[in-house]
């Protein structure tokens, strides 16, 4: 008698199929609030939706786990992983619409447990499916550019207006531009700043070794500061400068807002562009730039047409580490007025309002990724350029 | 062309290099020959500033050195080490172009420049200036280094262990592909070497040096007939020193008139593998060809032995 | 260059623009609670309505930040309470806080003389922490005040309270107890970690485990919705924190208007009030601009 062996089992999609499906067993899809403050009781799909096409989105899901479990071709994995994706998005929406009774603003149906697992899991089968596919870095720019598009056609179509992140963003979306524009500000801003101080400092340090370790080592010291002391620890010299000179508050340097956010995120950021630079151009071989001296280029040639092209991979992944801890760090800077998503953020536990949370934490995790993803490409870019 | 004058180096107490004084004749090929720590590679980056000297002056072609800026003097002069010192970020066609872009060439100039001298180091595929170093083989990566470095027409070259990468076999035909190179350019080539044996096949002049003095600077054959010191002695090798002075000498020098031979050798062959043909084949004599074919007379055994018999 | 140059021109218009008008804009700001941010609306609205030109820097953080901000004058004005005072000037000893009147003159003097911060006109309500039954139970029991939560508990009321632990521990229901003559026994208190009130007038509103009492703050917006009633502190326990307007005084020497504009809006809001506008903006989520305009259009207090 012959023995079948079972197809071979993906770890990974063992692992999230099981998490998928004890989601959808025990965690509740969504959670009904008769308020906005109350906290809310699960609901399940059959409760309100057709039978039809619940089974429908359930199919889909299966298939997604199938998949997962026993399909080895990246491609096909990614497809059915983009479907569960697809279907769980329509019924989440569904449920928003199906729960809201006509016209009612007060209530508020928020995505559950459930929801939220079955999309990272989802999530995870799609970047590991893109991941088996290894493309090149300007596809990579282009399949997150595609995502964006996807995402805010969605929402602009209104299909998750009844979901409860939805109309905290309805009542704040004016805000929402603002803050918006002020975290990548910050965000960007001093990063900038940082970058034009910390290559210089940098270079230096490469060339006379005697520095680095007083340079590094304040740096260091700098970077274990606890990011709320130092804001705080800001406000008052910058309040005191605003003080005597009214034109520097005028531009916007105070002791509360920006300015000390920028201070306070230019100094985090120092710490990665200036080593990653010392070793970036420790790295360049000295062969080449021997070589380089003994032609004829001078010391600045040499430094920016050798050194500095050969060291930039490495220089850019620490600038890429620097934009997503500040994408992160400027969150903080909402407590002393900076504004960004952070404010969202601290309103919504000042007031015990988790979707306003969510409002300021979900595009704060969604830049960082992007981010990411952008400068990554970036830097493999430059790698194959500088072989 | 170069005259070096009272050349020293000394860093703190350490003497590198010790009051040198030398003249390097235009157009030929001068080795600085010595162990590891004797100071060679020191004086020779000290004729194009890379280490600035202590005391004494270099002139080339009666200028000093020191009278123009360093960076200028070595856009001037050719510059190959071990290492080849290739720009990985860079092709081919981009490394061999650098000292020309620098002094403002055109390019169509450059361009041709860059062709003539692929042709010139039989790197002729048609894609080959648009490949990076990293695609290249180790024998074709110092090709390009050396091709870098003449790029600009310099009248001089300085190398650095130029072949002291290359496995065994290819060193040799890189040798001869130098050789060839200074026939065609007629560069002025002072190169820097710990192996006798590259010293005696490619200097016209040799120069030994030890513990930072010149020990003796004179062509190969007297090194080995009348060496100046134990050490020049020493590295020379006493083993085989009769067949390294036959080496010396081609065929076509020493031959002389007489009756043909059944057995022929090369105009161009060393006298050391002529006698080792002549051992081979059991012969007693050879008749010596040019490369047209005519004859330049004759080699005996007798006559070849009495010539290594010098020393 | 050019930089150095706008930097110049500006500074140059700033000059002249401070010499000229003496009516500058004034920057409106407030904490982050919604209630806070509904006042400073309210405020900003108020101004614009009677031809003063605002910034609004409201929501701009934690109260140690605003204060700051308010004393560096980099903000002109927003909505303190009371009793924070009493932190202010280390002064929380002070029995003057437990009463609105004598708390307001204490620390309207204190900023004056310390800072040169004016006190505008406070409102009538206070938002500090107290204790709110199902009205169901209130009703029954007759409870309005703590005197009567006292002796009910005391008379062997089935009283089940939720509060958070810095509530139960750090002295406050303690320092009622002992006010009002009743103790709670272990059993009677449901502590929650952390201070939400949301949580403690959910589980009132649920009857979690029995919960029939919750503590909350005085002026929370869940309270209407979850049918509960707060027991007024009669015997004054508590320091009382009433919502004032707090203005630099150079801002309201330039602007004398702004006291007279502000004091009927203050004097309108009086704890029910501000438990009714608070409830549309935490428990049915409206924006608290909106419902900032609306109130003042309703009370006709917009010129």
């Amino acid at each position: 008698m012959t023995v079948r062996r079972l197809p071979a089992l993906d770890p990974l999609g063992a692992l999230l199929g099981a998490v998928g499906v004890a989601a959808l067993a025990f965690l509740p899809f969504v959670v009904f609030k008769s308020n906005r403050i109350v906290p809310g009781e699960a609901r399940a799909l059959l409760d309100f939706l057709p039978a039809g096409p619940v089974f429908g989105f359930y199919l889909m899901l299966a298939l997604a786990a199938g998949a997962a479990l026993f399909v080895a071709n990246a491609r096909l994995r990614l497809a059915c992983a983009l479907l569960g994706v697809i279907a769980l998005a329509i019924a989440v929406a569904a449920a928003g619409n199906a729960l809201t009774p006509p016209g009612n603003k007060v209530v508020r149906v928020a995505p559950g447990a459930g929801f939220w697992v079955l999309l990272i899991a989802l999530g995870l089968m799609t970047t590991d499916a893109i991941t088996r596919l290894r493309p090149g870095p300007a596809l990579r720019v282009l399949l997150l550019l595609i995502f964006a598009v996807a995402a805010g056609l969605a929402f602009a179509s209104g299909a998750f207006d009844h979901l409860s992140i939805m109309r905290e963003y309805a009542v704040n979306s004016d805000r929402f531009a603002r803050e918006a524009r002020q975290h990548m500000l910050l965000a960007f801003g001093s990063l900038g700043a940082a970058v034009v101080v910390a290559l210089p400092v940098g270079i230096l340090c490469h060339r006379v070794p005697r520095l680095r370790a007083g340079v590094i080592g304040t740096l260091n010291l700098i970077q274990t500061i606890p990011s709320i002391a130092l804001f705080g620890i800001l406000m008052a010299p910058l309040g005191a400068l605003a003080a005597a000179f009214p034109w520097a508050a005028e531009h916007g340097i105070r002791g509360i807002g920006t300015a000390p956010a920028v201070v306070a995120l230019f100094l985090y950021s120092l710490l990665p562009v200036v080593a990653n630079t010392v070793v970036g151009l420790g790295r360049v071989s000295p062969a080449a730039v021997d070589a380089a001296r003994g032609m004829g280029l001078t010391t600045w040639q040499i430094l920016a047409h050798i050194e500095f092209p050969l060291a930039l991979p490495v220089i850019l992944t620490g600038i890429r580490i620097v934009l997503v801890q500040n994408i992160g760090l400027v969150t903080v800077a909402a407590l002393i007025g900076g504004g960004g998503f952070g404010a969202f953020v601290f309103q919504g536990i000042g007031q015990t309002a988790m979707d306003l949370v969510l409002l300021g934490a979900i595009p704060i995790v969604m830049l960082a990724f992007s981010s990411a993803v952008l400068l990554d490409a970036l830097v493999d870019l430059m790698n194959r350029a500088a072989q | 062309m170069i005259n070096i004058e009272g050349l020293s180096k000394r860093y703190g107490s350490t003497t590198v290099v010790d009051a040198v004084s030398m003249s390097i004749a235009s157009g030929s090929i001068t080795v600085i020959v010595g162990t590891s720590g004797s100071g060679k590679s020191t004086l020779l980056r000290m004729i194009n500033r890379l280490v600035e000297p202590t005391t004494g002056r270099v002139l080339i072609d009666g200028a000093d050195t020191s009278l123009t800026p360093a960076h200028l003097l070595r856009r001037r002069i050719g510059y190959v080490i071990q290492g080849h010192g290739l720009f990985p970020h860079r092709t081919v066609a981009e490394n061999i172009a650098t000292v020309p872009r620098l002094l403002g060439w055109e390019r169509s100039r450059v361009a041709a420049r860059v062709e003539e001298l692929l042709r010139v180091f039989q790197l002729e595929s048609a894609s080959f200036g648009r490949k990076f170093p990293h695609q290249l083989s180790g024998g074709e990566q110092q090709r390009v280094g050396v091709a870098r470095a003449l790029a600009a027409e310099p009248a001089l070259l300085l190398m650095d262990e130029p072949f002291g990468a290359l496995d065994p076999v290819i060193r040799g035909k890189a040798q001869d592909d130098l050789l060839d190179i200074q026939r065609r350019f007629g560069t002025t080539i002072v190169l820097v070497t710990h192996d006798m044996d590259e010293a005696f096949r490619l200097g016209d002049c040799v120069a030994v040096m030890k513990q930072g003095r010149v020990l003796q600077h004179d062509r190969p054959g007297v090194l080995l007939t009348r060496p100046a010191d134990p050490f020049v002695t020493r590295l020379s090798g006493t083993a085989d020193r009769a067949l390294k002075l036959l080496s010396l000498t081609t065929a076509g020098e020493l031959a002389e008139p007489g009756p043909t031979e059944k057995r022929t050798v090369a105009a161009a062959a060393s006298l050391r593998e002529v006698l080792s043909d002549l051992i081979w084949s059991g012969a007693d004599a050879a008749t010596v060809l040019n490369p047209d074919g005519s004859s330049a007379g004759r080699l005996t055994v007798a006559r070849l032995l009495a010539h290594g018999r010098q020393g | 260059m050019p930089k150095r140059l706008k930097s110049l021109l500006v500074f140059a218009l700033l000059v002249l623009g401070g010499m000229s008008a003496s009516q500058a804009t004034v920057v409106v700001s407030s904490k982050l609670s919604s209630e806070s941010v509904m006042i400073g609306q309210m405020i900003r609205l108020l101004l614009n309505a009677s031809g003063i030109r605002t910034v609004d820097r409201t929501a701009l953080g934690a109260t140690p930040v605003v204060r700051k901000a308010l004393i560096a004058g980099e903000i002109d004005i927003y909505t303190e309470y009371t009793g924070n005072a009493g932190f202010f000037f280390n002064r929380s000893a002070d029995p003057a806080w437990k009463e609105l009147r004598a708390g307001y003159e204490l620390g309207s003097r204190l900023d004056y003389e310390a800072n040169r911060i004016v006190w505008l006109a406070p409102a009538n309500a206070s938002n500090a922490w107290a204790l709110a039954v199902r009205k169901d139970l209130a009703r029954t029991n007759h409870l309005r005040t703590m005197s009567d939560f006292a002796r009910w508990v005391s008379g062997g009321g089935k009283v089940v309270l939720a509060c958070s632990a810095e509530f139960a521990n750090a002295g406050t229901l303690r320092s009622l107890e002992k006010t009002y003559g009743f103790r709670m026994r272990p059993e009677q208190l449901i502590v929650l970690a952390g201070g939400e009130t949301s949580a403690t007038i959910g589980a009132a509103a649920a009857r979690t485990n029995g919960t029939n009492t919750a503590m909350v703050y005085g002026t929370d917006g869940g309270i209407v919705a979850a049918d509960l009633q707060v027991l007024d502190d009669d015997r004054h326990d508590q320091p009382v924190y009433a919502p004032v307007p707090t203005i630099r005084e150079a801002i309201l020497k330039a602007n004398p208007r702004i006291a007279q504009i502000v004091s009927p809006l203050m004097a309108s809001l009086d704890t029910a009030t501000l438990q009714a506008l608070n409830a549309r903006v935490q428990v049915n989520g409206e924006s608290a601009a909106a419902v900032a305009e609306d109130y003042l259009r309703s009370r006709r207090l917009l010129p």
